[in-house]
């Protein structure tokens, strides 16, 4: 049985938890960046104790943050991700229907979207590339 | 981070609170315990001092000097001795006390007589220390080690949070610059206070010159007056100094302790830095010109 593109919701498509870049909150950034090399993904969902998303942490705040901290490495990497987090990320639900998801995505010209349940647990990543791919049936 | 306060005391003893907007607190009295009356003495004659400034402060001495440069130098009273001595100080005179430790197993019995434990700053971040510190229960005196680097303390830090314990003192006492040279590098204390714990400058190791005398530290006093006003500036929460009645004769450290003559003023000019930067804070908001902030 096919499912049409027009019924897929975002969590027919999320990549899970164990397959996205994980920290815990009180990780160092040189953590966050080597859970983000392992993965191969440009951002690392930040959690706290209780599973619920505390930020997220991404490719383009590294870039930020080596232009405005210039701090010396050791330092840079002994901070606490959190610290350079984004704290209040936009954040879609499993249930959101994935086309609206997407025209979020594109609304705010970025390729990630932290999926979170009604108490704001974590619950995966939506990346563009497997969400386009959904859409398109391919 | 939410700057955090720590208390130090219990029981009986004066309660003495460190960090925030809480006025600074001294750290005081000789590197080691020499005998029952010399300490007694020393920490009547701080009193006296202190009481006339209006300024808490805790009574540091410590029984086993490990790191002494030479073995035929003092090692110090001994452990049962030692605590014998700071139990009767808490006691007789109502003061906390702060030792350190040098060994895991000697930290169960100082933390029963201590309020205010010390890491060795060789030792800090020896994690069967941190542990045993954390252990204790009581607030532990943290010293950065003049190897490390002030944002490394963290792990230190960490060490210490892992056995339940959040009161914690970061103190810098100096970072060497070479060898037998130790300079203050004073982005410390804000680099430090990001943990969110107080933060204490050490001031009369900082002036230390270490081992610079062939089997002995050298100093150099004469900074200690600079050194402490800057300190004060840069927000520290306490000062620590370790003074004597007669430093050329003192048993430990004797080219480094600060003659207690000079304690009145030396500790007068550090609580008007002190109250000047609370003062400015007050007026101006806090110490925030990042391009971003």
């Amino acid at each position: 049985m096919s499912i049409s593109t027009t019924d897929l919701t975002v969590g027919d498509v999320l990549l899970p938890p164990a397959d996205v870049p994980v920290v815990r909150h009180k990780a160092l950034l040189k953590e966050a960046l080597e859970a983000m090399t392992t993965k191969r993904l440009g951002i690392a969902s930040v959690l706290d104790d209780d599973g619920k998303l505390a930020g997220i942490f991404t490719d383009g705040d590294i870039r930020r943050m080596l232009l405005r901290d210039q701090k010396p490495f050791p330092a840079l990497f002994a901070d606490d991700v959190l610290d350079h987090a984004v704290r209040a990320p936009t954040t879609v639900t499993p249930e959101a229907p994935l086309a609206e998801a997407v025209s979020l995505m594109e609304e705010r010209g970025i390729w990630d979207l932290p999926v979170v349940d009604a108490d704001g647990c974590f619950m995966g990543l939506l990346h563009l590339h497997p969400a386009i791919k959904a859409l398109l049936g391919i | 981070m939410t700057p955090k306060t720590i208390t130090v005391g219990t029981g009986n003893v004066r309660h003495v609170k460190i960090g925030g907007a809480e006025p600074l607190v001294f750290i005081g009295g000789p590197c080691a315990i020499e005998s029952r009356s010399h300490a007694l003495s020393m920490a009547e004659r701080i009193g006296e001092i202190c009481d006339k400034l209006d300024m808490p402060w805790i009574y540091k001495s410590c029984y086993d000097k490990d790191c002494r440069s030479s073995p035929s130098s003092f090692h110090g009273v001994g452990i049962d001795e030692g605590l014998a001595i700071l139990s009767d100080i808490r006691l007789e005179a109502g003061l906390p006390v702060v030792s350190d430790f040098s060994d895991p197993a000697w930290a169960a019995p100082t933390g029963n007589v201590v309020d205010l434990i010390q890491v060795p700053a060789y030792l800090c971040r020896q994690t069967s220390i941190l542990r045993a510190a954390g252990e204790t229960g009581k607030p532990v005196l943290l010293k950065k080690g003049q190897f490390m680097s002030p944002w490394n303390m963290k792990n230190s830090v960490r060490k210490i949070e892992a056995t339940g314990n959040e009161q914690v003192l970061l103190a810098d006492r100096g970072t060497f610059f070479g060898y037998n040279m130790l300079v203050n590098d004073f982005r410390n204390f804000p680099i430090m206070m990001e943990t969110g714990y107080p933060v204490c400058f050490d001031a009369t190791h900082s002036i230390q010159l270490p081992t610079s005398m062939g089997d002995i530290s050298g100093g150099q006093r004469e900074f200690i007056p600079y050194l402490v006003r800057a300190a004060a500036a840069c927000g520290i929460n306490a000062l620590f100094m370790e003074v004597h009645d007669d430093p050329n004769n003192a048993m430990s450290d004797a080219n480094t302790v600060l003659d207690i003559k000079y304690l009145d003023r030396v500790l007068s000019h550090a609580k008007a830095a002190h109250r000047l930067r609370l003062e400015l804070l007050e007026e101006w908001g806090e110490d925030r010109v990042h391009l971003d902030d």
